[in-house]
């Protein structure tokens, strides 16, 4: 607990665990046990709201979990209605483009955050990264929009990767690595996400492929027995298990299908733990 | 007898042979062979029953305990070096069978079972062998029998408050040393022994003059045993067993070993009398702990580096004592109760890498408790009954979350395993006259799966070059066998003949599995550890001693041994028929001795387990052996030449196809005070 950034999180984070129990099930509940990193904080203009943005780690090129936190500018008091919406675009001088991202699914907060995501497809490196987080807060009813820059680090090896489809050689897709974010020796959840390439601005899950999930571990040439290829549970989420008999450097090959047609083979997503 | 030794050694060997040659009267001596090395301290000779023709065997005194082992008719021994030899009892594997130090559990610290519980024993710290193969359940719940190597003891000694040994040697196949000390301090209540022996060889030469590389080894082995009179009856007894090694290699697997130690201590009561309802009391308490790191530093064109660090601690007791219920009838009662905790894991190195890490025996531990008891009635002057009955719970379990984590991707279950083991045996023995004996024994016995069996993780088996992996679903296996022994003398022959046939249930064995794949690079694919319907071990074994005069002494014994799983193939590991012989001759103080070892080929083989057939050999040593005296004290020589003709061979049992050591010459001096 030592090593959480600033006391209100703290305080969020101990009363996360006060009131687990009383949680909703399916939503996605930030982990008590983890470390909170705060990304950008601001106001959004004539809302007078305050917009913290945490996630685990600091932002990479792949898919990240961030939970927007919503104050109230005169109290302080967290503030759990509200309507979220993310706008990520990338400026790359001679162009630009969003990146796929999955608003919150409820406009009330769970133990006072807004679990929600972005799949960051390039690093900052190739141009600067902003995320526009419109806010229309239920408690005062005002609405507006606050704009992060967002720092996004290469991770050492790709957690999300695109392809175009062997089928028709135009239609893009973006694959992610959701789970596992924290691998055992042992099974392992195995969560991918998959988006369609639309336009520049457009993204949207997909749930028409099928994934073929083979783990190796390169340098000593093996696989693990009993994994289980992730099939489409929901906007775009896929859900099956990887099996890691050592740590080490273990590489997921990917093979994708639609229907009986393959249409990428030549993607894998590294993990190394 | 004392005198006997301090005046004319050679003589008092005889002496001692004959005693040993008259059949023992006791009945728990009847149903248990036991090969006495009473008499270690003089002459490392081994003597028996029916077979004091181990006495010629061991005469050697830079015999090693394998050595000994070697020549016990129901042993065989699987050499994977020529440090660690696993002795079996004829073709049951370990896990069939039990190997115990004076009645302690002690399981080996390493995955690849290069640690035998035998290692830990020194010819000088072994006083007897004693081997239950019919109804071998005594000790604990196997189906192929229990080897139990009884520790030497101090000894009161009412004409010297101090004495000992010190002996040294040098054998040329491998320049190895062979260095033992022992002193022994006998009071009036108390007696202490202490012993010390060092071993260090380097690569031998193989038959033909190759030598082989990565079979050096060290090995210190020291310890204190103290016996205490508490009063007329009851004696305690505190041992203290260490044991180290370094720089161990093993030709026939891909790693050696860097340092493995071991730490045994017991304390002991036990009632000497021969008195009352109850005898032979003895309660147990006894704790060993054992450490093993593999290594594979010094070998060349590996793929990778590793560390293969492994550990067993065990705790355990026991309570034993006869009941004598009337002049004829008796029930021996045991019972006994060990933990045994393991650890193995496997840590990979690749450049610029992470290392890799898992566990190859996942943390787990076995409980065990048991409870037997043999009940034995001398029905008439010629014929005795005797049933042996025992239980055992076993509970294994995976102790750490990250154990079970890793194992549950083999997708079995890892809960608690809880099993009850029953065994039973009833066995009839007929003495028409002095020259025909016959014993029977039928039985039905249980043994539990191994820990390597249920939770093993990618262990490589370098014999057939797969990975194997555990099953938590695994059944006990259970196995019926017959057993008849017939023996006698007539003038001066004597003789034994032992035929055995068992079938074993749920026969546990490897099978393929071709979907998994491989962890060891190089390994042709991964087997599972499953029970076959059943298999067969059928095996005879036997001895003829011919004893012409007290100078003369022709020694011979034969066996053979059959395997078949329940598709009429061969099982692996069945060596072919063998046949030792032995003649000595002593003139004045001196013996000589001339060996001759035969083995047949072995073409029946395992196709399954990619066995190698072992060609046929014939094999000859020479033995010299003096006593003479220094200083009033007795000196003691031992030369000879094993391998006399330098043949190039290898037993069945050999792994990795590696040949024996060659052309052997070896010397050692004892000297006594
Ligand atoms: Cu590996
Ligand atoms: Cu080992």
């Amino acid at each position: 607990m030592k090593k959480f950034i600033q006391s209100p999180l703290y305080i969020v984070a101990f009363l996360s665990v006060l009131f687990f129990s009383s949680c909703s099930k399916d939503a996605v509940e930030p982990d008590a046990s983890l470390d909170y990193i705060q990304l950008a904080s601001g106001f959004a203009t004539g809302t007078s709201t305050h917009v913290e943005l945490y996630a685990t780690d600091s932002a990479f090129t792949g898919y990240n979990k961030l939970y927007v936190l919503l104050k109230d500018s005169a109290t302080g008091k967290p503030v759990d209605k509200a309507v979220v919406t993310l706008n990520p675009m990338m400026d790359m001088t001679t162009m630009s483009h969003a990146a796929p991202k999955e608003n919150p699914v409820s406009t009330t907060a769970v133990n006072h955050f807004f679990p929600c995501s972005v799949s960051f497809i390039m690093p900052s490196t190739a141009g600067k990264w902003t995320l526009g987080i419109q806010i229309q807060n239920l408690e005062n009813g005002k609405s507006g929009t606050v704009n992060f820059t967002i720092n996004v680090k290469a991770p050492a090896s790709d957690k999300i990767f695109s392809f175009k489809s062997l089928s028709d050689n135009t239609t893009t897709y973006f694959v992610g690595l959701v789970e596992p974010s924290k691998p055992i020796v042992g099974i392992n959840d195995l969560e991918l996400v998959i988006y369609k390439k639309q336009s520049m601005m457009m993204f949207p899950a997909d749930s028409s492929l099928s994934v073929i999930m083979t783990p190796e571990m390169p340098t000593m040439n093996h696989g693990s027995p009993n994994n289980v290829d992730p099939v489409h549970t929901i906007n775009g989420h896929y859900k099956g298990k990887v099996n890691f008999t050592m740590t080490g450097f273990w590489r997921l090959n990917l093979k994708l299908k639609s229907g009986s047609t393959v249409v990428d083979s030549t993607h894998y997503i590294d993990i190394t733990f | 007898m004392k005198q006997l030794i301090l005046t004319a050694a050679l003589v008092h060997l005889l002496v001692l042979a004959q005693a040993q040659a008259k059949p023992t009267k006791s009945q728990a001596a009847d149903s248990i062979p036991e090969v006495q090395l009473a008499e270690v301290k003089v002459y490392g000779l081994t003597k028996n029953t029916h077979q004091q023709l181990l006495h010629y065997y061991t005469a050697n005194q830079a015999a090693t305990t394998e050595d000994i082992l070697a020549r016990l008719p129901e042993l065989n021994m699987i050499r994977r070096s020529s440090y660690g030899m696993e002795p079996i009892i004829r073709t049951y594997s370990s896990g069939q069978s039990g190997l115990l130090i004076d009645g302690m559990r002690i399981h080996g610290a390493c995955t690849d079972k290069m640690d035998p519980a035998s290692i830990y024993v020194e010819p000088q710290n072994l006083q007897s062998v004693q081997i239950q193969t019919g109804n071998g359940f005594q000790s604990g719940s196997v189906i192929g029998g229990t080897v139990n190597m009884k520790l030497a003891e101090a000894q009161f000694d009412e004409s010297r408050m101090w004495s000992g040994s010190v002996s040294s040697g040098f054998q040329s196949a491998a320049n190895a040393w062979y260095e033992t000390g022992k002193l022994n301090y006998s009071g009036n209540r108390l007696a202490v022994m202490t012993n010390i022996s060092w071993r260090k060889a380097g690569n031998y030469r193989s038959g033909g003059g190759a030598v082989i590389p990565y079979s050096q080894y060290e090995k210190l082995n020291y310890g204190i045993t103290a016996l205490y009179k508490l009063n007329e009856k009851w004696t305690t007894k505190a041992d203290l067993l260490l044991d180290d090694g370094w720089n161990i290699g093993y030709p026939a697997l891909p790693m050696d070993v860097g340092y493995a130690g071991a730490r045994i201590a017991a304390l002991s009561w036990r009632n000497n009398s021969r008195m009352g309802n109850w005898q032979q009391t003895e309660f147990k308490l006894y704790a060993n702990s054992i450490r093993h790191f593999m290594d594979d530093s010094h070998r060349i064109n590996i793929p990778m580096h590793m560390d293969m660090p492994g550990e067993s601690r065990t705790y355990g007791g026991y309570a034993s004592s006869k009941l004598m219920l009337n002049r004829s009838t008796q029930l021996d009662v045991k019972a006994d109760w060990a933990s045994t905790f393991l650890k193995a894991s496997m840590t990979m190195y690749q450049q610029g890498q992470l290392p890799m890490y898992m566990l190859t025996w996942p943390d787990n531990n076995t409980l065990q408790s048991g409870l037997g008891a043999i009940f034995s009635k001398r029905i008439d002057s010629a014929s005795l009954v005797n049933i042996s009955a025992r239980a055992d719970v076993f509970s294994k379990s995976l102790t750490t979350q990250m154990g079970k984590d890793q194992l549950s991707v083999l997708n079995n279950p890892v809960s608690n395993i809880i099993k009850v083991l029953k065994n039973i045996a009833v066995e009839y023995s007929y003495r028409f006259n002095e020259q025909l004996k016959l014993k029977t024994v039928l039985s039905y016995s249980e043994r539990m799966p191994t820990s390597s069996e249920l939770y093993g993780f990618y262990l490589f088996n370098a014999f057939d070059g797969y990975d194997y992996i555990g099953n938590t679903l695994l059944k006990p296996e259970n196995a019926w066998k017959a057993e008849a022994n017939i023996s006698g003398r007539s003038g001066v022959f004597q003789y034994g003949l032992t035929g055995y046939l068992s079938r074993i249930n749920q026969y546990i064995m490897g099978i393929y599995q071709p979907g998994l794949s491989t962890m060891t690079i190089g390994a042709n694919g991964v087997k599972q550890h499953v029970n076959l319907p059943y298999a067969l071990i059928a095996g005879a074994e036997a001895s003829l001693i011919v004893q012409p005069d007290h100078s003369l002494w022709f020694i011979n014994t034969t066996r053979y041994s059959y395997g078949e799983d329940h598709l009429k193939q061969a099982l692996p590991m069945i060596p072919p028929v063998r046949n030792i012989s032995s003649l000595r001759k002593m003139i004045g103080s001196c013996a000589m001795q001339a060996e001759l070892e035969l083995a047949t080929a072995q073409n029946r083989v395992s196709s399954k387990a990619m066995e190698r057939k072992t060609s046929a050999y014939a094999i000859a040593h020479l033995r010299l052996m003096f006593t003479g005296s220094l200083a009033g004290n007795p000196l003691r020589i031992d030369g000879g030449v094993e391998n006399l003709f330098d043949q190039a061979y290898r037993e069945h049992l050999d792994w990795g196809g590696i040949r024996r050591p060659g052309r052997n010459v070896y010397l050692q001096f004892t000297y006594q005070f």
